[in-house]
């Protein structure tokens, strides 16, 4: 999967680039408008993720390109700007989703996994992860072939670990997953216990393995190991 | 006092003194010059006497035509002159006292001295003046009343432009950021007070469109160092090494970033209401605004054992789907954060209000203070930065709804009146 990230903060750039990385995607990293220009008419990407301030001009007009040269590629908006004009116009110009700065890593890997996923429905729809199987389309959740129950909660939940698998993930990053940016009630982490808890309880009931980890009480990584 | 009033006042003050100077000066001067044409014509009878005696040597017949006397008397001595004086004394005419002008001479005729004494009414020139004096007050009261009338009735139509200008002054609001519209009135007072009027706000606005800039643009460049921040801290997660060692302080990193992009949020979300950057013209059914809000918050309110009662009737509202639930999502939110364990947070919701009132440990708060920025209560622990009531209030201002609150029975009641 190739991703292209066009931000001209540097160190934000690498950030990103270095997670993205680590979640077995290619990434390329342009912080010009002209750079920028001159990859997407050259390569074809699987998604862009698009910074809208960028020095040369502005990623609302490097959309409209892309768009009027009828490239298929999945973008997704990164803007400081949480201005709802930019928003619509982003997504009229046929953007596929808008993330505000600042957001947790995991959740533009999981909006970038979506989008990648969305593109491609026509192909495999499934997500493996050794004896787990996630249908994104059906929404459903087998063990060993066996199809387990899972509530919304916990679906969300198991969709989030599997596309950042490897990595650790902080309670605030799984919160503003599950329950949005609005919900900033500190009270929220302790649910996050209990629905790991809970989620975990059923994968190891139906014979999974033991993938979700409490890492040092701030987090959870979901691995093999 | 209106400054009519009090212009009228001295006016009136003012018009009466000249009138009455200049009525006593009048007078006066009047009075001087009927007399002397009363000494003139007293002083022909006396040429007239003089040349009949010098002509016939005898004095002539006392002819006592209407208003005029004239006596002889004998006198031992003859004193050169004339003199000319006023006194009271009985009218033949008319047998009362009147002032009586005299012209006395001593004259000689056939070796005997006398003394003519010609004496005429003067009651014509006191009728006159009388008359003058008449005329002279009814003149003072006849333009006291039409000044008085000319005022009533134009001053109104004067003043106009300046009423004018006050309403539009009251109405204004440098939030809403419309300019000052003030009519020409082609008086050039007011024309100045005007144009002094505008130009003010016109500085205030571009003062005021400066500091609000500036708070939304600060806020905006938070928004790219808190992202650094935030990706780095969960960049460095990712090794186990530095989590080892440092897992404290990611997570007080973390915590405080998140704190920082929450009140950066709450900030630009202000300053964006303020802007009206929301449209106001979407339908809203705000009670079902209100039950997906509390469905969501269903768990939380579980886990606090906090027991919801709602009495909700339908309600279509015209506003903005994100400002409403705004509005729902910051009141509920304050009612749960500042619960107790246990507690209860009633919701009602009629045509009109929406009150949401809980339990809490703390006592009543200032009403004054309660939709403030950054204002919370010292007393409490929970972790709100104070800015979600002002945010519901810039709403509300916007929207033209009200916010108040009320503390009653043990109840922090919070009610939008729609």
């Amino acid at each position: 999967m190739k991703v292209l990230i066009i931000e001209d903060e540097p160190s934000l750039n690498k950030a990103m680039v270095d997670y993205l990385h680590h979640q077995q995607y290619l990434c390329e990293s342009v912080s010009t408008f002209h750079d920028a220009l001159e990859k997407t008419e050259i390569y074809q990407y699987d998604c862009i993720v698009l910074d809208l301030m960028l020095p040369g001009g502005s990623g609302l007009e490097l959309l409209r390109q892309l768009k009027a040269n009828q490239k298929s590629e999945g973008v997704i908006i990164i803007s400081a700007r949480n201005e709802l004009d930019d928003k619509l116009t982003g997504l009229q110009l046929g953007a596929d989703d808008y993330l505000t700065k600042p957001f947790h890593l995991p959740e533009l890997s999981a909006r970038i996994a979506a989008i990648i996923r969305r593109k491609n429905l026509q192909g495999n729809t499934v997500i493996r992860f050794e004896e787990l199987e996630v249908d994104v389309q059906a929404k459903t959740v087998k063990v060993q072939g066996t199809e387990i129950s899972l509530t919304r909660k916990e679906y969300e939940l198991l969709l989030y670990f599997l596309v950042n698998k490897n990595r650790v993930l902080s309670k605030d990053a799984i919160a503003s997953h599950l329950w949005g940016d609005d919900a900033d009630l500190a009270e929220n982490l302790d649910f996050i216990y209990t629905h790991v808890k809970n989620l975990r309880k059923k994968l190891l009931q139906y014979g999974a393995g033991d993938y979700i980890h409490s890492i040092y009480g701030m987090g959870y990584k979901f691995s093999i190991k | 006092m209106k400054l009519f009033s009090r212009y009228n006042r001295i006016n009136i003050a003012a018009s009466i003194i000249v009138f009455v100077v200049g009525s006593v000066a009048f007078y006066v001067v009047l009075r001087a010059v009927l007399l002397k044409q009363l000494d003139a014509s007293l002083r022909t009878e006396q040429t007239e006497i003089i040349s009949y005696v010098q002509m016939h040597n005898k004095l002539p017949e006392v002819v006592n035509a209407y208003n005029q006397q004239i006596t002889y008397v004998v006198t031992n001595k003859l004193q050169p002159g004339t003199i000319y004086y006023s006194e009271k004394a009985t009218d033949p005419d008319s047998n009362e006292m009147e002032w009586m002008r005299k012209l006395a001479f001593d004259i000689k005729v056939a070796d005997k001295n006398y003394r003519a004494t010609i004496t005429k009414s003067q009651v014509e020139t006191e009728d006159l003046l009388q008359l003058v004096i008449i005329v002279g007050a009814g003149m003072i009261a006849l333009i006291l009343l039409a000044g008085y009338v000319i005022n009533r009735m134009v001053i109104k139509r004067l003043w106009k432009p300046f009423y004018k200008t006050v309403e539009e002054v009251e109405q204004y609001q440098l939030a809403k950021q419309q300019a000052l519209q003030l009519p020409v009135s082609g008086v050039s007072e007011f024309d100045l007070l005007n144009h002094r009027l505008i130009s003010m706000t016109d500085r205030a606005q571009q003062d005021y469109q400066v500091v609000k800039e500036f708070s939304a643009n600060a806020a905006h460049e938070m928004q790219t160092p808190l992202a650094v921040i935030r990706t780095h801290i969960e960049a460095l997660m990712q090794d186990e090494n530095v989590l080892q060692h440092h897992d404290k302080s990611i997570q007080t990193i973390g915590q405080s970033v998140n704190r920082l992009t929450r009140l950066n949020h709450d900030l630009l979300l202000l300053a964006r209401i303020e802007n009206g950057q929301f449209p106001l013209q979407e339908k809203i059914d705000l009670d079902k605004i209100i039950l997906q809000k509390t469905d969501e918050l269903a768990e939380l309110l579980a886990s606090k054992r906090i027991t919801l009662q709602m009495q909700l009737t339908p309600v279509y509202i015209s506003c903005n789907a994100h400002l409403a639930e705004v509005i729902v999502n910051n009141l509920l939110n304050n009612a749960i954060r500042y619960n107790k364990d246990g507690g209860i947070i009633k919701i009602e919701l009629t045509s009109h209000q929406l009150t949401i009132s809980n339990t809490s440990l703390l006592p009543a708060l200032e009403k004054e203070k309660v939709s403030q920025r950054f204002y919370r209560h010292p007393d409490t622990k929970a972790d709100g930065n104070g800015l979600g009531l002002s945010i519901v209030k810039q709403v509300c201002a916007v929207t033209g709804y009200t916010l108040q609150y009320d503390y009653h029975q043990g109840l922090h009641i919070f009610s939008i009146t729609l």
